[in-house]
């Protein structure tokens, strides 16, 4: 399985966000898109994701030879954005007994459980989730994200808001997820935590991949010299076309 | 359909779950209408013999106005954590969440109706305790929710969803407007001379089409 995107250009109003962008994840793959603010990663996602149609291009799902907006192909992506989808006066549990009769994943109280110990929400009391810090709502997005055993995983800033604990949680969520051969593609500034698990970085720049490194036990130094290389090339080179 | 009966089905059950713990739309719908109820009961004075002609506005006004706020209330819950976007990934067939809506703001009216005409009842001295009066106003009550339903959900996506709600909403409820005061007027004895089931057809086939074309139009509503 593969997720392709071919020459897919997204804009808001006059601002063009991603510019005949292509790019190819596939099965197995953790790819992060590194970028600076307002490269276009959170556009990307989302067009992936098939929440937003792209202006031109096309997204394939190579596997399924389908257009990726079909439903039941949305239902196979576990998404995380900025906001966390969960009702405030429901609690966790609530909130995943929910979703999993939306995607009539067929998972049992016990299941379910299991999901929010994974996330280390085990012990949480059973309050509304308004009740909850910044973290613990993460640490439940995530859960979220996983309820349906999603063939793909599309995480925009997932680390926001989790402490270290969090943050090492989530790297062994996404090597578990990643060993079953799915496709995993994420966005983060945190270089230092996303190091240790991502297969490729993509540095996005002005809507195009500006460059992709492999992660052959790079140093964090070396991939953070690399990037800002690679921004501050870009920066350079649009200012001088200006 | 089977699918799409179950989505329903969940998001009611969710819609209902978070509104018994919250009480957000209840509370300000219950609110404003006994509050109207009482102001229109000062500024107008009303003898016996024009009260029968008066009740039927009096009390569809309350609710519409009352259903505004229900309305506005049931989708700023999807939009502020983004549960909207994860209801398009979770739901295999998009229009099963503006019926889930509709359903879920059409019981809210249904509730209002059932404590407006009590409390109208007393506060004006008229009973209105009339199963038929009850039910044109549940007609009508489907077709406002049809048509807010949808409206809402074009709205709350912009800033100014608190004007453009009754702004586009109102002109589109006329039919509905008419055919429930008539109606509701002709089951009290104040309308003489009028045939209460030309209304009555009117308000179903009301309720019908606009309940289908929103179904269909509902998924690119919200995508787009």
């Amino acid at each position: 399985m593969s997720l392709q995107a071919r020459q897919i250009s997204k804009a808001y109003g006059v601002q063009r966000v991603l510019d005949k962008l292509t790019l190819t994840v596939d099965a197995g793959e953790v790819v992060c898109l590194l970028g600076p603010n307002g490269a276009g990663k959170t556009t990307l996602i989302r067009t992936l994701s098939g929440l937003q149609k792209p202006d031109s291009g096309e997204l394939y799902w190579a596997a399924q030879g389908e257009s990726f907006d079909a439903p039941l192909l949305r239902r196979s992506i576990g998404l995380i954005l900025h906001q966390p989808f969960l009702y405030e006066h429901l609690t966790a549990f609530e909130n995943l007994r929910f979703y999993s009769l939306l995607y009539e994943s067929g998972q049992s109280e016990a299941e379910l459980r299991v999901l929010l110990g994974r996330v280390g929400l085990g012990n949480a009391r059973p309050i509304p989730v308004r009740g909850y810090s910044r973290g613990m709502k993460q640490r439940l997005t995530i859960a979220r994200a996983l309820l349906c055993d999603p063939q793909v995983l599309l995480f925009d800033e997932p680390y926001t808001g989790l402490d270290q604990q969090g943050c090492g949680m989530l790297n062994q969520l996404v090597l578990e997820e990643n060993s079953r051969g799915k496709l995993i593609l994420l966005t983060t500034h945190e270089l230092s935590f996303i190091r240790q698990i991502a297969t490729r970085f993509d540095i996005l720049h002005r809507g195009k991949i500006a460059d992709s490194i492999p992660n052959a036990g790079i140093s964090l130094d070396s991939l953070q010299e690399h990037y800002n290389s690679v921004v501050s090339a870009g920066a350079k080179r649009q200012k001088e076309q200006a | 359909m089977r699918a799409w009966l179950h989505s329903v089905r969940v998001l009611v059950w969710k819609d209902l779950l978070q509104e018994w713990r919250s009480r957000d739309i209840l509370t300000s719908m219950l609110a404003f209408a006994v509050l109207s109820l009482f102001i229109f009961n000062y500024a107008l004075e009303l003898s016996p013999l024009n009260r029968a002609e008066i009740a039927p506005g009096i009390v569809w006004v309350v609710m519409v106005f009352a259903g505004t706020l229900g309305l506005n209330r049931s989708f700023t819950a999807e939009q502020d954590q983004g549960c909207f976007e994860g209801l398009i990934m979770a739901v295999p067939d998009l229009s099963a969440i503006y019926f889930a809506k509709l359903l879920t703001n059409l019981l809210m009216m249904v509730f209002l109706a059932v404590l407006v005409i009590p409390i109208y009842s007393v506060l004006y001295n008229q009973s209105l305790f009339n199963w038929a009066f009850f039910g044109v106003l549940a007609l009508g009550a489907w077709g406002y929710s049809a048509a807010g339903t949808l409206i809402a959900s074009m709205t709350v996506q912009t800033r100014m969803r608190d004007l453009l709600l009754p702004v586009l909403l109102f002109p589109l409820l006329l039919p509905v407007n008419m055919a429930v005061v008539k109606s509701c007027g002709v089951l009290l004895g104040s309308v003489a001379g009028q045939d209460i089931n030309s209304w009555l057809n009117l308000l179903l086939v009301y309720d019908v089409i606009v309940t289908m074309l929103s179904i269909m139009v509902f998924e690119y509503v919200i995508k787009e």
